[in-house]
């Protein structure tokens, strides 16, 4: 032992400084793939055309533009009914899952995140079907048009249900047994301990699920550009300024707008967050509900009620996609997935999608997970952690959309070395794992604090270098999580529209993007085969995903297992 | 908070001197912010010894492991082992093998697996690496689990399984922290003796950490014992506990008596009325002084025998008769373990009066409560 002493400090300070590398990577890649660009758009907003600095000149000019400025008013409008809405909904939905025994938990479970498979442009091209002027329900709206705020609403309410869902049941699956037996030993009535314990205890996550939708609706691009009509709101004056007028400035300004009310509700979220974590008792016992029939089945008929309306708005869109001409000629063909002569890239979109999807999945998984470990599991540097952090958290608060012009700005400048990515699949690659790293920074983070921390220092003490750690335990007693984000990633990108519409060339067209154009020049018919051609393209791999982690974690993983 | 008896000579200074030394540290500080969780350790650990850090939560003990092992490391300070300056070495650099109080075995990989980690890495011939892992297995009794997953082990297998994760590579130094707390009693005394063996053969320099003052009394050659981030003594368990530096570590090891009292001469204290001879101290008369002694060096006898006290309690614990007392002079309540025969023949019960002797060998003195602030 002592003979191998005088070699350790070697290759002990190659590890370090591999370790202070990685980090700096890691940095790296946060700061050109987000502050930079966010820069240079604050920047852009403070300019005009020839790139001179005009302070707010450009703030001015947009408040004194009734058609600009009136965009802000109709976003608050729209994403806040649409919080009411998705929020008292979901809330209702989750009580059913947690809080009753009523009967089809899982399948509804199920169907409810089905929308999350489909690009928000599905909803609101299944609406058009449903309600526009050739629509079955038409009368339903009593005369109002779909195509405008009634529109907006009910496409977002469809598309962020699943996730407010999601939340609340996280939220509501939280209870103490403890309290409700408490309570009832003092003869409180059932309404009295929903008030005075069921909302208390869920409060936290009732208010940053309301924010995590405020923030999706107000930012959303996907369903006001087909069903807007002349209703705009932030997120399309951003596209319309930037792809229609080539008013960049302008776009940077909405951008500038749109970014603030999503980094309010980013803040507040963050500070919830953090209080959360005290109010959770190690000691609590979970509550079981006992059947009750009556508020079972009024539950049970609330959930499928919006089962079905998830069900008939995706047939709807897969319905349209296989008859003749809507609604006029209802055999069926398959006329309107033969993309090639439209617009829009067809097939090759698609396959673009594909590839970008499985990209991101792999190279996205592999580095935020790796970069989570370097953040959590790493001593010293903690300047350096405690920014990349910080840096990993961001990209929640930063809309698809402003990202995407962002990028424009940034590596659209000939004068940057990195502008040769720009118009390749690369960028399209960075932008995607950026503007999702958030998401999955957390699961990673969540799933490394539940490991043992003393797993590196005992790598350490048997002079295995961590990376070896890394790849032996970590990483394969992580993997639940690792596979979750995995497929999260996936199914993201192979939805998202916001960031990418910017950033797309002719070689790089992507399935998302050609059901917007699709939709624009008239194809409705292919818009809706485009949109659910990504959702059954979506369930598929989930599908697959979810067998391979099925066989993953009962065959190689069963050192989880006592036997 | 020094001893006020004449001390003794320092038995760790003399022993360090005919033993080689293994690990040295000198005026070792560690902060966090504003807060000082060790104080200028100076400590020096021989070649093969078992050393024990023992003290309340809090007072450093964990801290001061780390450091050595290079996990935490000092704001202030060197350590040196074999001579070498490993004070800056990051913990890959220095020679040690660990057991955390969580084991941190790897749950994905099988025993075998675990104990290999560290030899894998030294790209060893297969049968060789082999035949390490079955005899180190073999050492802590648990041949033939090689193939188990850490899930299907006992509390007390997977202790041992890290263990000799730890001894693999053979390391100079074995760190342990509080390897044994996460066990059940019997598992505990059990594995104590059992790593206590190992450890004498194997000859590996073994530092552990606990609270546990009976583990650190039963398993280390020497005992550290610390409070709020100083070292108040280091001595053999039979020096710790017969012959306490501070009044904390008096109190801290074992149960002990306190009497605040006066000093009377050099050979003498006065406890209410009384004048008690005792070991040649030097506190001026006017000072206040506490007597230390142990319940069982306290002797029971006849009323007019000597300081006459009050039994308030007898407890009956099996061996051996706690027995409260007051002492009607002073007022003061003194403790006093006698053999179950003794009880009997005094005729024990609640109220009576009897007489008590503190013999002068196995008084401690201690300053005075408001001395100490």
């Amino acid at each position: 032992m002592i003979a191998g002493a005088s070699s350790w400090p070697a290759r002990l300070s190659g590890e370090s400084l591999i370790r202070l590398l990685a980090l700096l990577l890691a940095l790296g890649l946060l700061v050109v793939g987000l502050l930079f660009p966010l820069a240079a758009m604050l920047i852009k907003s403070v300019q005009d055309r020839a790139g001179d600095f005009i302070g707010l000149a450009n703030f001015a000019r947009y408040v004194q533009t009734p058609a600009l400025a009136g965009s802000i008013v109709n976003s608050l409008t729209v994403a806040l009914t649409s919080t009411v809405i998705v929020v008292s909904l979901a809330f209702l939905c989750a009580y059913g899952i947690t809080r009753t025994c009523m009967p089809g938990k899982r399948l509804f479970r199920m169907l409810a995140t089905l929308p999350i498979l489909a690009p928000s442009l599905l909803p609101a091209i299944s609406l058009v079907y449903l309600f526009g002027n050739q629509g079955w329900f038409r009368e339903a709206l009593m005369g109002e048009s779909i195509y405008g705020p009634i529109g907006i609403v009910m496409g977002m309410c469809f598309w962020i249900f699943p996730h407010a869902l999601m939340l609340l049941v996280t939220a509501l699956a939280n209870s103490d047994a403890r309290l409700y037996e408490a309570a009832e030993a003092l003869g409180t009535p059932k309404w009295r301990s929903f008030l005075t314990i069921t909302l208390p205890g869920a409060r936290y996550g009732l208010i940053s699920c309301a924010f995590v939708v405020f923030t999706m609706a107000i930012t959303d691009f996907g369903v006001p550009k087909i069903i807007g009509g002349q209703f705009s709101v932030l997120a399309t004056d951003v596209y319309r300024q930037v792809v229609g007028q080539q008013n960049f400035q302008m776009g940077a300004v909405v951008s500038v707008i749109l970014l603030a009310p999503a980094l309010v509700s980013f803040a507040v979220d963050r500070w919830i967050q953090r209080r959360q974590v005290a109010q959770l008792s190690a000691r609590a016992v979970p509550w079981q509900p006992s059947p009750s029939p009556l508020r079972d089945w009024t539950f049970a008929a609330l959930c499928y009620g919006v089962a079905a309306i998830i069900l008939t708005v995706i047939g709807t869109a897969i319905y349209a996609s296989l008859v003749q001409f809507w609604p006029y000629d209802l055999t069926l063909t398959l006329q309107h997935y033969a993309f090639e002569a439209l617009a829009g890239g067809g097939w090759t979109a698609w396959f673009n999608s594909l590839t970008l999807a499985f990209s991101v999945a792999t190279i996205g998984t592999l580095v935020i997970f790796f970069n989570a470990w370097l953040i959590e599991k790493s001593d010293g540097y903690r300047a350096l952690r405690q920014g990349l952090h910080f840096l990993a958290m961001l990209p929640m608060a930063v809309p698809g959309m402003v990202l995407g012009l962002a990028y424009i700005f940034f590596f659209n400048q000939p004068d940057n070395p990195l502008n040769w990515i720009y118009g390749t699949l690369i960028i399209l690659v960075l932008n995607t794992l950026v503007h999702f790293y958030t998401v999955c920074h957390l699961t990673s983070v969540t799933a490394l604090k539940q490991l043992d921390p003393e797993f590196e220092a005992v790598g350490a003490s048997l002079k295995v270098p961590f990376w070896t750690t890394f790849r032996r335990v970590t990483l394969p007693v992580s993997l639940p999580a690792v596979l979750d984000i995995s497929i999260y990633l996936f199914v993201n990108t192979m939805t998202t529209v916001s960031a990418v519409v910017f950033l797309y060339t002719s070689d790089t067209r992507l399935a998302s993007v050609a059901v917007m154009h699709l939709d624009e020049a008239g194809y409705f018919a292919s818009a809706a085969a485009m949109a659910v051609l990504i959702f059954f393209t979506s369930l598929a791999v989930k599908l697959a995903h979810a067998t391979i982690s099925y066989l993953l974690l009962t065959r190689a993983q069963h050192w989880r297992q006592a036997s | 908070m020094t001893t006020l008896t004449i001390p003794r000579i320092d038995s760790v200074h003399a022993a360090v001197a005919d033993a080689g030394i293994h690990l040295e540290i000198t005026g070792l500080t560690k902060r966090y912010g504003q807060f000082t969780a060790l104080r200028d350790i100076d400590l020096a650990i021989r070649e093969g010894e078992f050393v024990c850090f023992l003290g309340p939560s809090g007072c450093g003990k964990t801290t001061l492991l780390r450091a050595i092992a290079g996990l935490a490391p000092q704001s202030e300070g060197r350590i040196v082992q074999y001579g070498r300056d490993i004070s800056r070495l990051p913990p890959q650099a220095r020679d040690f093998g660990i057991v955390f109080q969580s084991y941190a075995l790897f749950p994905n990989l099988t025993v075998f697996d675990n104990v290999a980690y560290g030899l894998r890495n030294r790209r060893d011939e297969r049968h060789l690496m082999r035949q390490r892992v079955a005899e180190l297995l073999a050492l802590v009794d648990l041949s033939g689990s090689e193939g188990k997953y850490p899930v299907a082990l006992s509390g007390g297998q997977q202790q041992r399984v890290a263990l000799v994760r730890a001894l693999a590579t053979e390391p100079g130094l074995l760190l342990l922290d509080e390897p044994l707390s996460a066990l059940d009693a019997r598992v505990r005394v059990h594995l104590r003796s059992q790593i206590k063996a190992l450890q004498a053969r194997l000859g590996v320099t073994t530092i552990m950490v606990t609270h546990d003052q009976e583990e650190a009394l039963a398993m280390a050659d020497r005992i550290v014992v610390m409070n709020h981030g100083v070292i108040e003594q280091v001595g053999t368990p039979a020096e710790i506990y017969r012959h306490p530096a501070s009044a904390f570590v008096a109190e801290f090891i074992g149960s002990m008596n306190f009497l605040d009292c006066q000093p009377e001469g050099g050979h003498g204290l006065r406890l209410g009325e009384h004048r008690l001879d005792c070991a040649a101290h030097h506190c001026a008369d006017h000072e206040r002084v506490r007597l230390a002694i142990r319940p069982e060096a306290v002797q029971l006898c006849a009323r007019d025998e000597g300081l006459s006290a009050r039994v308030d309690h007898v407890e009956f614990l099996g061996a051996f008769l706690r027995v409260s007392l007051t002492l009607e002079a002073s007022g003061q309540a003194l403790t006093a373990d006698v053999a179950v025969r003794d009880g009997e023949r005094l005729g024990l019960e609640r109220g009576m009066t009897l007489g008590v002797r503190l013999p002068a060998e196995a008084m401690r003195l201690f300053p005075g409560q408001e001395a100490r602030a």
